[in-house]
Parts: structure tokens; C-alpha cells; sequence
């Protein structure tokens, strides 16, 4: 089942920079929330908290508590593999690995440890399918994925990330390098996955954050300015500051 | 104020758990550092007792002062030889040439004949400098052998870094007007020059360090004073006659303290290239 | 443009002396070898291992087995030292002290092959030759000596490569769950196999062109392998015939043939380094 993610009082510091400010939020099983917010407010650190991915980061210190479902996030004692298989993470930019396209589906299973060929294509063509890339790569599972498209890579991706059995995904920008329509394909797959994962989209696109999420929150310097249901955000914004984001004046 | 932010802040450390093969391998670096420690620690120790001022700057036979003129006087010539030759070609190449078959071609001889082992240049030094030629065994024939050795690195060297200005430099200054001659000069020589440096620092180390290509080219003896058709034994040459038919305890100790002197003057010339790059970097 | 014509004239001959002069070099050294050839055949002399030039019996069969062996072996014993000095150096340090650890690395690869000679003399034939009871000259001790000089170059070389593979790979690997351990098996090695063949190459052309630092230690006699007895390689032999052959005596184009070879292998190790490039680009 889809966990609920809980933040509280999240602090983040890159050095003596701080990227989050005391962050505190609620995101129910299944659904999607949208985060929206200039350039360097915080939005992909607050993203890469949630798998812990932000610990490459060097010098990087946090304060505050997150859950995602039964995960303590932020306790040393954490098992970070088993975290980041539960949370899945799809980049800005496309990033399969320089192997098969079959290869890169099976990565993950691999790692975990599935070694029967059997049941690996089967979890690779599921994942394929649930993607709707499996139509167009059906067939040509040995060429190299550097052979697809930007579109069809960021959907390899996806199913890549579908492939370890993901509750939650994290998606950065997952549209910022597409054209018009392979973003459509995969702003439809978003609207298939809800209910299913809970997810967490960082978008520029405004129109994109209203179409696909349930929930949107606008950061601004590091700070959550404002959480609510898409609609409300989009029509009726309590705060001054998103208004003038949503409108333009920023 | 600062004190109060940070309180209760924690540092992530990246997981502990699945680097078990990394700290092996790090384990690993630090036995592989050691062993080539190990290189330079003994040389060092043997060396003490042999290292005093007679021995590097006296008069006196057994000293190693004419060694050491030899080296850099032949090597100092042999690079202000082969580098503006070297570079010539190399602009030729990068910022005239038509890229073509012939200029990959081209790469692949550079690239052939910059690895021919030293040995080999010697051979052909001494059959044609040497017996047809009748040039005495000296610092001259060692001067031709050495420049033989660095031309094809120097090359090399040059046009990678003409190659890593990027061609859109060359674009806008053609598009102002400016002739090939002119853009090379001013823009692109001045932005390639700190890496020709660094690099040719590191070639210059190569040839003071070079043995087989001198042994019979510039000989095994010196003279009484610098001559350019006097004999030419240079550092390396001396370490290691030394060490291949000394056999007494001066001997060994004379042979590593010849050896940290070519090992300072390498370490000195990476270091001085390295700080000119540097300071040209920055007043660019 | 007038300046740009004179320009290109006067590089163009420095250019096209700089290729003359290399020809020259392969002429001189072909020569020889064809005259070599000629009066001893191309075969006979890479099967036969008896060099007895006083015989006029050329078999370089000895010190071509000899290079190959002395050169497998640094490489194998160098292939641990490299992978663990290049994971610490491009994966596992950050910062200054990376800065610090390729700048020691960048020391070592300009230390002369002499210096390398000088510690196989003094360190590692003593110790060959307390564990082994032998002489302590031979091509193990060549081969711990080469292994020992060639691991700065290749370990700088595999590492800038490591460095290079791109984050976002790696972030890759790991948001799916994989270790460190499992992203630098399956990711990061696979993806450096380009750059890590070439600083392969290198290598190899380094060892096998490798002369002063293995002539110290190899103990020169023709012999076909025996890894603990005194041999020869194609380098060695040739820096000490050189002496007892000058040009125009018999025996001397038998050293143009070994050289010829050398410089054919240097060209094949180049060639195969730039199928190595296109194959990354491709
Ligand atoms: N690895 C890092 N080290 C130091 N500072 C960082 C690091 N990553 C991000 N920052 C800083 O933290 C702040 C927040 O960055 P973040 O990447 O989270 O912003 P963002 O909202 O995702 O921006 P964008 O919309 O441009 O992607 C920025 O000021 C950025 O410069
Ligand atoms: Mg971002």
C-alpha cells in the first residue's frame, strides 16, 4: 500500500548555507504533491531528503524529523538501500545507464538480488508495460538505451524505478528536457500511477503542477510558504507571496 | 545566533552499510602508497652520508657538479629546440589544417612515434650522428638524442592544448575580422599557453630523467670543463653506471645521492612550470 | 590574408621536417632490419632462441618471450594497486585531499624509470633473493620493478576516468537501492571501460618500451623464460649490444630487427588505442 510522508521542523544546511527552513508537512497515501517555488528555494533538496540521496551532498547537516510510511528517514540507524528501493527517484535529465534496455530495467532486481532469468523478464516487461514504453521496445530489449529518445529514456527511466516495486516516487523536473509531447505521455503516466504510489513532483510548469497533483506546496527561500489542495493553491492562495508567484510578479 | 541555529543539527553521513569493498580498497591505496614510498624513503636515507657541499658543487673528481651541468645545459637546449618546432606543427595542425584523413593520420604517427622506447632512438643517434656523421660521444650528439625523444611529445602536448580552446572562441574572433594568424596569436595561444606549460613541465622532467637514449650518445665520462663536444654524462647516466658496476658502500651512497639530486631537479621543474601556469592563469 | 599565407608556409615546414625526420628514423632502422631479413630470413630467427652473434646466430625468440613476460607481469601485479589507488582517489576522497593525493600520484609518474632501478636493485632483488635463494636477477624481479613504475601512470589515468563518469549515473544506481559497493561494480566500472582500456595501452606500450629500469635487474643473458634465472628482453638486449655491435659490423642489423619490431608494436598499441576512443564515442 502507498505510505503517507510526514516532515517536521525540517532544517537543512549545505556548510554555513541553510537550503530548508524548519519544513513542515503532511502527504497522504496515494496522492501527489506538486512543489513549486523559484530557482534555488529549496525544492530538488527538499526531493533528495525524502531518499536520502541529499547525503552526497558534502557538508550537508539536518535537523527536524521525516517518515515516509514506516521509515524514520533521518535516523542514523536507517537502512538507506531499503529506504531508497521503497522510495523511487526519476531525474531532470534522462539518465539510463550505458547497457541494454533490458539491462537497465533489470538493474534493480539485480541488485536486490533476483538472479532467475524467468521471473526477471517478466518483472522487465511488467515494468515496460506500466511505463507504455513496452510497445515501442518490444522486440529491441538488446539494443542500448542511449539508442532511445529523450522521451522514451525518461520513460525507461520510469519503468526502471518501477522495477524495484517503489511505493513512493520522486519525480525532479521529469519534464524539463522533453518536448511538448512525450511530456504529455508521461504527465499521463502521473495521472495512472495515483492512488497506486504517493508521489512528489518538482515542476516550473504551473500548468503541469495544476493537471497532475492533488496537493501543491510553493517554497520560497527555503521556506514552505504554502500547502493545499491544488485547487484552492491555484484559486484561492492564502498567502500574498504565492499569488504573486502564481501570477508572474515574483 | 549562529551558536542557536545549529543546535540539535546533525551531520549525514553517508551509509556505512555496502562499502565494505571500498574500504578494502582503500586499505588497498594506502599499502600501494607505502610500496611507492618506498621508493623514494631508502633513496633518500642512503643518500645522507654522501650528500654534502664537495660532493655537489666541488672541483674534485667524484663530485657530481659536471653531471648536473650536463643535464640541464642539455636538456634546457634540447627543449628550446624541439618546443617552438613542436609548436609550429602543432598550430599548423589545429588551427590551419583542414581536419581531415591526413590530420588523423597524423595523430596516429605523433602518437606511433612519441612511444618509440628510448633505446631505439639511441641506436639510430649513434648509427647516424655517431659512426656516419663522425660527431664525437657528447653533450652535441646527447643534445640530438634528447630532442629527437621530446619533439613528438611536445607536439602531442600542443595540440591537445590548442585542441581544449573551445571552437566557438575561434568563431567569434573570424567573425570580428580577425585573420588566422591574428586569432591564433592573441586569443588562443595565450588561452592555451598555462596547459602547454604545465605539460611541457612535465616533458622536461621526462627528458632530465632519460637514461638509455644518453648512455652511448653522450657518453659515460665528463670533462674537465662544459664543452659541447666535450663528454656529456648526465645524472641518470651517472646513477646508474654507478649502481650497475660500483660496488663499494661510496659507491651505493653516491649512487642515491645522484639519484636525489635528479629527483630534486624533476621535482623543481614540475614545481616551477606548475606555479608559472598558475600565475599565467590568473593575470590572463 | 599575406601573414596567414607565410604563416602557414613556415608551419607547415616545420610540420613536414618534423615527419621527415620520423621517417628517417623508421628508414634507417627498416634498412637495417631488410638487410637483417635478407641474409637471415623473417622466421628462423623469431624461433630460434640462440643468440650467438659471434656464430652469426641471431634467435631472438628469448628476449621477445622475455618483453611479453616481463610486460604481462607488471600488469598483473600493477591491476590491484591501480583499481585501489584509482577507486580512492576518483570515489573515495573529496576535496583537498583528493587535490592532494593525484598531485603525490602526478611525483611518482615523473620520477625516472632510473629511480625505479635504482629500488629494484636496491630493495627488491635484495629481497627476491633472500626469498628465494636465487641471484635475484630475472624477470620477476623486472616485472615487480616495471609493475611498481607503471602504477602512477595507469592509476592517474583510471582515475581521471573514474571521476569523469557523470553523477547523475551514479545517482541513478543508487536511488534504485544499490550500495556504494554494488554502484561502483555495475556502474561505474562499465561505464569507464573506455578510459580504462586506454590507460591499459599506455601502460603496456610503457612496459614493453621500458629499457634502463629492467636492464637493471633482468640480469642480461639470453635465456627463454625461467622467471627467477637472469634474461633479456627486445630493450635490454638492444642497450647492451649496442656497445658490443656498433654499425657496419655484422651483427648490428640483428639490432635494427629488434628495434623495427618495437616501433611495429608501439604502432599496433596506438591503432588499437584509437579504436578504443571511437568506440567510446560511438
Ligand atoms: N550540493 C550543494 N552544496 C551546496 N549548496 C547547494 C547544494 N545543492 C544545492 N545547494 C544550494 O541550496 C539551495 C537550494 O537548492 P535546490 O537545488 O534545492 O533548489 P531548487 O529549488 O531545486 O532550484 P531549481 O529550481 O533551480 O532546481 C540553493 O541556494 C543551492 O545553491
Ligand atoms: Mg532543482
Amino acid at each position: 500500500m502507498a505510505p503517507d510522508i510526514e516532515v517536521d521542523s525540517l532544517d537543512v544546511w549545505y556548510g554555513q548555507a541553510r537550503a530548508l527552513k524548519e519544513v513542515t508537512l503532511h502527504l497522504g497515501p496515494g496522492k501527489v504533491l506538486a512543489l513549486i517555488g523559484p530557482s534555488g528555494c529549496g525544492k530538488s533538496t527538499f526531493l533528495r531528503v525524502l531518499n536520502r540521496m541529499i547525503d552526497r551532498a558534502p557538508q550537508v547537516r539536518v535537523k527536524g524529523a521525516v517518515r515516509v510510511g514506516a521509515f524514520e528517514v533521518l535516523a542514523g540507524d536507517v537502512d538507506v538501500t531499503a529506504l531508497r528501493r521503497t522510495v523511487g527517484m526519476v531525474f531532470q535529465q534522462p539518465n539510463p545507464f550505458p547497457m541494454t534496455i533490458f539491462d537497465n530495467v533489470a538493474y534493480g532486481p539485480r541488485i536486490a538480488g533476483l538472479r532467475q532469468m524467468a521471473k526477471l523478464r517478466q518483472t522487465v516487461e511488467d515494468s515496460l508495460k506500466k511505463a507504455a514504453l513496452w510497445d515501442e521496445v518490444r522486440g529491441k530489449l538488446r539494443r542500448s538505451a542511449m539508442s532511445l529518445s529523450g522521451g522514451q529514456q525518461q520513460r525507461l527511466c520510469i519503468a526502471r524505478a518501477l522495477a524495484v516495486n517503489p511505493q513512493v516516487l520522486l519525480l525532479d523536473e521529469p519534464t524539463a528536457s522533453l518536448d511538448p509531447v512525450s511530456t504529455a505521455k508521461i504527465e499521463e503516466l502521473i495521472v495512472q500511477f495515483k492512488t497506486h504510489y504517493t508521489m512528489v513532483i518538482v515542476t516550473h510548469n504551473l500548468q503541469q503542477a495544476a493537471r497532475v497533483s492533488d496537493a501543491v506546496a510553493f517554497f520560497e527561500h527555503g521556506r514552505l510558504v504554502e500547502m493545499g489542495p491544488t485547487h484552492d493553491i491555484f484559486t484561492a492562495p492564502r498567502e500574498r507571496r504565492t499569488e504573486e508567484f502564481l501570477t508572474g510578479r515574483v | 545566533m549562529a551558536d542557536r541555529q545549529w543546535r540539535g543539527a546533525r551531520p549525514l553521513k553517508p551509509p556505512g552499510q555496502g562499502r565494505a569493498a571500498h574500504k578494502i580498497l582503500a586499505g588497498m591505496a594506502v599499502l600501494a602508497v607505502l610500496l611507492l614510498l618506498s621508493v623514494i624513503i631508502p633513496l633518500v636515507a642512503q643518500a645522507v652520508p654522501a650528500l654534502n657541499a664537495a660532493f655537489l658543487f666541488g672541483r674534485a673528481p667524484g663530485s657530481i657538479a659536471p653531471e648536473a651541468v650536463n643535464t640541464v645545459t642539455m636538456v634546457a637546449i634540447s627543449a628550446a629546440v624541439s618546443f617552438p618546432l613542436a609548436l609550429l606543427a602543432g598550430l599548423y595542425l589545429v588551427e590551419f589544417a583542414r581536419p581531415s584523413r591526413w590530420t588523423r593520420a597524423f595523430d596516429q604517427f605523433t602518437g606511433t612515434v612519441l612511444s618509440v622506447p628510448s633505446i631505439v632512438v639511441g641506436l639510430v643517434v649513434v648509427d647516424v650522428a655517431v659512426v656516419r656523421w663522425h660527431w664525437p660521444v657528447s653533450t652535441l650528439t646527447g643534445i640530438l638524442a634528447l630532442t629527437l625523444m621530446n619533439w613528438p611529445l611536445t607536439v602531442a602536448l600542443v595540440v591537445e592544448a590548442l585542441q581544449s580552446v573551445p571552437g566557438l572562441y575561434r568563431d567569434g574572433s573570424w567573425a570580428l575580422g580577425a585573420s588566422r594568424w591574428q586569432t591564433v596569436t592573441r586569443l588562443i595561444l595565450p588561452l592555451a599557453l598555462p596547459q602547454m606549460i604545465e605539460q611541457g613541465g612535465m616533458a622536461v622532467a621526462r627528458l632530465m630523467g632519460e637514461t638509455a637514449v644518453l648512455i652511448y650518445t653522450a657518453g659515460v665520462n665528463v670533462g674537465p670543463g662544459w664543452a659541447l663536444g666535450g663528454p656529456g654524462e648526465s645524472l641518470a647516466v651517472h646513477l646508474w653506471l654507478l649502481r650497475t658496476e660500483g660496488v663499494t658502500d661510496l659507491a651505493s651512497s653516491q649512487a642515491a645521492a645522484t639519484g636525489v639530486v635528479l629527483l630534486g631537479l624533476v621535482f623543481l621543474v614540475l614545481w616551477g612550470s606548475r606555479r608559472l601556469a598558475e600565475w599565467l592563469q590568473d593575470t590572463a | 590574408m599575406r601573414a596567414d599565407r607565410i604563416a602557414a608556409l613556415v608551419m607547415k615546414g616545420a610540420l613536414a621536417l618534423f615527419i621527415a625526420v620520423w621517417v628517417m628514423v623508421a628508414v634507417i632502422v627498416g634498412a637495417g632490419a631488410w638487410r637483417f631479413v635478407s641474409a637471415n630470413g623473417l622466421v628462423g630467427p623469431l624461433v630460434s632462441s640462440r643468440w650467438s652473434p659471434l656464430a652469426a646466430h641471431y634467435g631472438i625468440l628469448a628476449f621477445v618471450v622475455g618483453s611479453m613476460a616481463v610486460t604481462g607481469l607488471a600488469l598483473v601485479l600493477a591491476a590491484p594497486g591501480v583499481l585501489a589507488l584509482s577507486v580512492t582517489g576518483a570515489r573515495i576522497l573529496r576535496g583537498a585531499p583528493q587535490r592532494a593525493f593525484i598531485q603525490i600520484l602526478t611525483l611518482f609518474v615523473a620520477v625516472p624509470s632510473v629511480v625505479y632501478g635504482w629500488w629494484g636493485l636496491s630493495v627488491a632483488v635484495p629481497l627476491i633473493r633472500r626469498l628465494t635463494g636465487t641471484a635475484g636477477f630475472g624477470p620477476l624481479s623486472a616485472g615487480i620493478v616495471l609493475a611498481v613504475m607503471i602504477v602512477p601512470t595507469f592509476s592517474i589515468m583510471a582515475l581521471q576516468t573514474l571521476r569523469q563518469v557523470p553523477s547523475s549515473l551514479v545517482e541513478g544506481s543508487l536511488g534504485l537501492g544499490a550500495s556504494e559497493d554494488q554502484t561502483l561494480w555495475h556502474v561505474i566500472l562499465p561505464a569507464s571501460r573506455a578510459g580504462l582500456s586506454q590507460g591499459f595501452l599506455v601502460a603496456v606500450g610503457r612496459a614493453l618500451g621500458e629499457t634502463i629500469a629492467v636492464q637493471m635487474v633482468i640480469g642480461g643473458q639470453s635465456r627463454v623464460l625461467s622467471l627467477l634465472k637472469p634474461g633479456a628482453t627486445l630493450t635490454t638486449q638492444l642497450l647492451t649490444d649496442l656497445a658490443l655491435m656498433p654499425a657496419r659490423t655484422p651483427g648490428h642489423d640483428a639490432l635494427d630487427f629488434m628495434a623495427l619490431w618495437l616501433m611495429i608494436l608501439m604502432a599496433v598499441l596506438v591503432w588499437l588505442q584509437s579504436r578504443v576512443r571511437g568506440m567510446s564515442r560511438g
